[in-house]
């Protein structure tokens, strides 16, 4: 991509199909999905295998003084009871993993760290022999002062969750590591572009704000679950894992054994979300198998899987400097992000989220300084969205703030600021494929934006509509490797490492590889990751396998492509240049009647089968300073707007509409496509309205799906649309698994603004929020009529 | 003995478990069970009936739904005793013997009415007796009787759309005769 491209506009998809189209399937395992056939690992047993369950921490921070298994192991059908003092104590293992810096135990050694982490694990021949033996084990806690909150944890006294610095592992090219040793920031993350001292002093107004979001979870409906088998000298483990990769590395290390000899498998998930990521019950599972030589599972309870993974805790501080024609010319941000007690991704996270606060404007001055902060809570990692989630929370919630004390129209507003094509970003990339203008023009259009928005009041209830507009990342650098094998009837096997988990994966890849190959979609099969033979993928996420393995895919069947050419110019005594393939056939150009099928050219190869290799491989980083340099290899562009009714009585928030337009470059697979932006909306509406882990002293009060509410029926709005965006021209595929899952807040909590008065800064935007806010503005007005009428000047109403 | 199972009784095994002799899927069986376990963990393990999911394990999300006597229940909040003499349809019993796929089946195929599909079973069963007990439902009393069916990858636009679309073509059906 170049300048050459310029100003390109891009068309708008039609993903209205309703149904899927003959020769391009929704899911290409639709039938397995509505017959209950799907091999999910849950499903998975194998001989001898033994069931674990886990005894974990009631304790935020203490020291185990005690613990006593003895009871526990001698109950009937109980084979392996396992704590971190038996794990430490072994010279072939090693006690502790994570992505970034290895500071989780597989079991708690000494010290816990948060309610619900792992103390003591057993393994029995069922569950009811497991759950007997667990209920017998016994263990003694000091309790040690503990850390929750942001000022809690960055206190000069503050007690250390981490007394001892982790020890940091190899880890992803794009990380940078600035841990602060002494202290509970487990990483920071810092941006300088321009002067912003100079930007504020030239600055007509400047606002600053605080926004906050609380911890959630993804709540996947199958929770995590291993099959660890590590009777032999290798280790095999099925698991429900987005990066096999990762997880194969980690056990590696564990177990000190060279990588080949790892074998993981992943089969379809029952959604991911970003919490099936980092290793998290692989190291138990396997460690128990290594321990007791027999298979053995894990399946996590759902109390469990709420203090598994999380998403970050959030606090943002936005000071923004405008000049007098609105034009947005400084902005510091300061992000504080509650990786809990260990950091997973959290070091990585603070990047994508800090760098996208600097949201999709482009701004000379900015200053960013991102901070993942340990504490005794449970630990968060990536969670759709990524950290952008809650940046797009606080920039497109102050925008529209900034826009009402100028008294300036939010659309307008940001209309002066979007990014076009030849500025920078925050990360001083030039953009050179921007759709962000046409992209909130869309929305705008379908929800029906007016200026000024005059609420509607019907009854006791009153409707406004909001808009926001985002801008995300992808990782960078990042690497896909395929391999493609085409059969002697000339089928076609790919083999990726990406991982099907309802987002159409192996669809996806299979639409690309027959359209490559020119062949029928039905005689492609795109195999699940099983690292002993599947090529390296380098992870399922980030919104980036349909663009980076679509690519690698690509290019494997590109080599597909040439040998059958080859042979065909053979075959036929044309020139490969006068070939193409054209519907499981090698023809001669303009003359079809000349042409050789597939399944003829693979059998004259001689070979058994054709062989092909593919990869996509990107290149990009940060300086560790000013964190200028190239962030994403492209950059993702959504926007929103949601129109609400507010119950006045209540404060009951209900979105009746919501648009969602994401740019997609190319859409591959145009019914999955409007699955992710409706199933981006049912997880954002969740997480405005209603999702909060709620903790009283770092135990989770929440844990269940009778107390945790995720968007059901009845909370999607009646009316939903999705615009996809797509340019021909360059033709480049764009993520949009997360794209439009950040603009759903802030439109929904700018609706709200509009229809009430009330600003929430604080998600989710609950009834009692607004009610407390509406009977706030109604205080203040009638304080200011008393005034009024004190002075003898105002009239009564 | 028979005669005890076929008045659909629970009797007691050699090794202290429960015989419980109920319909499953069109045919007569006999699960076997301790007193504390679930229909949902039951029909898993010994019948590897898979379809059937555990999501919560506290009856709120809906994915291990089974038709109990044809009416759509949690089957984790079942224990498998009291399931004696009665009759469990799950989703390995909604296509036909010869592998057929039901009309509600091939609707939800059509739209695309799922993404990781763990939810999938349980929105089929409940759609089912919607299907048959409000034929002429509208799509809000479609979202309001599919509400205890939880999908956190939000297929819900696209369930909507499968299963509008099914009773219409039930009622275009109905007409037709």
């Amino acid at each position: 991509m170049s300048g050459v491209v310029k100003g390109l506009p891009g068309t708008w998809a039609d993903t209205h199909r309703g149904t899927a189209q003959p020769g391009q399937p929704g899911m290409m395992d639709a039938r397995d999905r509505v017959t209950g056939k799907v091999d999910y690992v849950i499903n998975m047993t194998l001989p001898g295998m033994l069931h674990a369950m886990v005894l974990r921490s009631t304790a935020p921070a203490a020291r185990i003084v005690r613990i006593d298994t003895e009871k526990a192991r001698q109950v009937p059908g109980v084979v392996t009871v396992l704590t971190g003092r038996d794990i430490v104590s072994r010279t072939d293992v090693r006690s502790h993993f994570g992505p970034v810096f290895r500071d989780q135990p597989v079991l708690a050694v000494d010290r816990v760290r948060f309610v619900g982490e792992a103390v003591v694990a057993v393994a029995a021949v069922d569950r009811d022999a497991a759950r007997a033996a667990l209920d017998l084990v016994e263990v003694e806690y000091e309790e040690l002062p503990p850390v929750f909150t942001f000022d809690e944890a960055l206190a000069e006294d503050a007690a250390l969750v981490h007394p001892e610095p982790p020890r940091a592992g190899a880890t992803f090219a794009d990380i940078i590591v600035h841990s602060q040793a002494g202290s509970n920031v487990c990483n920071s993350f810092t941006l300088r572009k321009g002067n912003i001292d100079e930007g504020f002093a030239q600055a007509d107004h400047v606002f600053e704000d605080t926004f906050t979001c609380p911890a959630v979870q993804h709540v996947p409906l199958e929770t995590h679950c291993t099959v660890a088998d590590a009777r032999t000298s290798d280790i095999v483990v099925h698991t429900t894992s987005q990066i096999p990769f990762m997880v194969r590395s980690q056990l590696a290390e564990v177990f000190n054994l060279p990588a080949s000899r790892v074998r993981v498998v992943v089969h379809t998930l029952g959604g991911g979300y970003g919490g099936k990521c980092y290793p998290n019950t692989e190291p138990l599972t396997a460690m128990l198998s290594f321990v007791s030589g027999r298979p053995v599972k894990l399946h996590l309870t759902r109390e469990e899987e709420f203090t598994a993974i999380t998403r970050h805790a959030m606090r943002i501080t936005l000071k923004t400097g405008l000049r007098a024609d609105g034009k947005v010319i400084a902005r510091k941000s300061t992000c504080h992000f509650n990786t809990g007690a260990y950091a997973d991704i959290g070091p990585r996270l603070i990047k994508m989220g800090g760098i996208g606060t600097g949201g999709p404007m482009s701004i000379p001055h900015v200053w960013i300084d991102s901070y993942a902060v340990y504490t005794n809570l449970p630990p968060a990692g990536a969670y759709r969205g990524y950290g952008v989630s809650q940046a797009a929370w606080a920039y497109e919630t102050q925008i529209e703030m900034i826009a009402q004390r100028l008294g300036r129209d939010p659309y307008e507003l940001r209309k002066k600021n979007l990014l076009v094509n030849g500025e920078t970003n925050a990360t001083g990339e030039i953009m050179d494929d921007s759709h962000w203008h046409e992209l909130l023009d869309e929305v705008a259009g379908k929800i029906g934006w007016t200026w000024p928005q005059v609420p509607q009041r019907i009854g006791n209830k009153v409707r406004a509509k909001g808009l926001s507009c985002i801008i995300k990342g992808t990782v960078t650098p990042s690497a896909s490797t395929s391999m493609v094998k085409m059969n002697e009837d000339g089928s076609l096997n790919v083999m990726t490492s990406s991982v099907e988990m309802g987002q159409g994966l192996q669809t996806a890849m299979a639409i690309l590889a027959a359209e490559r190959l020119s062949m029928p979609v039905g005689k492609v099969l795109v195999s699940t990751p099983d690292t002993a033979f599947t090529p390296y993928d380098q992870q399922t996420s980030s919104s980036r396998s349909t663009h980076s393995m679509g690519m690698a895919v690509t290019r494997a069947c590109g080599g597909i492509a040439d040998q059958l050419l080859a042979q065909a110019s053979e075959a036929l005594e044309i020139a490969v240049a006068d070939l193409e393939l054209r519907d499981g056939k090698v023809q001669a150009k303009g003359a079809p009647d000349k042409s050789v099928g597939y399944a003829a050219l693979v059998q004259r190869q001689k070979g058994g089968n054709l062989l092909a290799t593919g990869e996509y491989i990107t290149g990009g980083g940060l300086d560790p300073v000013t964190g200028q340099g190239k962030a994403a290899v492209h950059w993702h562009q959504a926007a929103g707007a949601a129109e609400v009714e507010v119950d006045l009585e209540t404060g009951k928030v209900d979105v009746i509409a919501y648009e969602a337009a994401v740019y997609a470059g190319r859409v591959v697979n145009p019914v999955q496509a409007e699955l992710q932006a409706e199933g981006n909306l049912a997880f954002g509406l969740g997480h405005a309205l209603f999702e909060e882990m709620v903790y009283d002293n770092g135990q989770l009060q929440n844990g269940n799906l009778g107390d945790y509410m995720i968007c059901s029926f009845e909370d999607m709005p009646e009316r939903v649309g999705v615009s996809t965006l797509e340019e021909p021209v360059l033709n480049e595929i764009h993520g949009i698994g997360e794209t439009g899952l950040p603009p759903v807040m802030p439109a929904i909590g700018n609706a709200v603004f509009h229809a009430t008065g009330v600003r929430i800064t604080d998600a989710p935007i609950t009834a009692e929020k607004v009610l407390r806010g509406l009977r706030q503005l109604e205080t203040a007005r009638l304080a200011a009529a008393a005034v009024m009428a004190a002075a003898g000047t105002g009239t009564a109403r | 003995m028979t005669d005890r199972r076929a008045q659909g009784e629970v009797t007691a095994t050699e090794d202290g478990r429960l015989a419980i002799p109920a319909m499953l899927n069109g045919r007569q069986t006999t699960l076997v069970a301790r007193p504390w376990h679930t229909l949902l963990e039951t029909l898993r393990d010994q019948e590897g009936l898979y379809g059937v999911r555990e999501g919560c394990g506290v009856g709120m999300c809906g994915a291990c739904t089974v038709m109990l006597d044809g009416e759509p229940v949690s089957s984790c909040l079942v224990l498998a005793p009291q399931v004696a003499g009665r009759e469990i349809r799950t989703v390995e019993g909604l296509a036909a013997p010869d592998g057929t796929l039901s009309d509600l089946q091939q609707a939800f195929i059509d739209h695309t009415a799922f993404q990781c599909s763990y939810c999938t079973s349980g929105f089929l069963i409940t759609a089912e007796r919607l299907a048959e007990e409000h034929p002429d439902a509208s799509r809000e009393e479609i979202r309001h009787y599919l509400a205890g069916n939880l999908c956190r990858c939000g297929s819900y636009v696209k369930i909507l759309d499968a299963v509008a679309d099914l009773l219409e073509r039930r009622r275009a059906g109905r007409t037709a005769d």
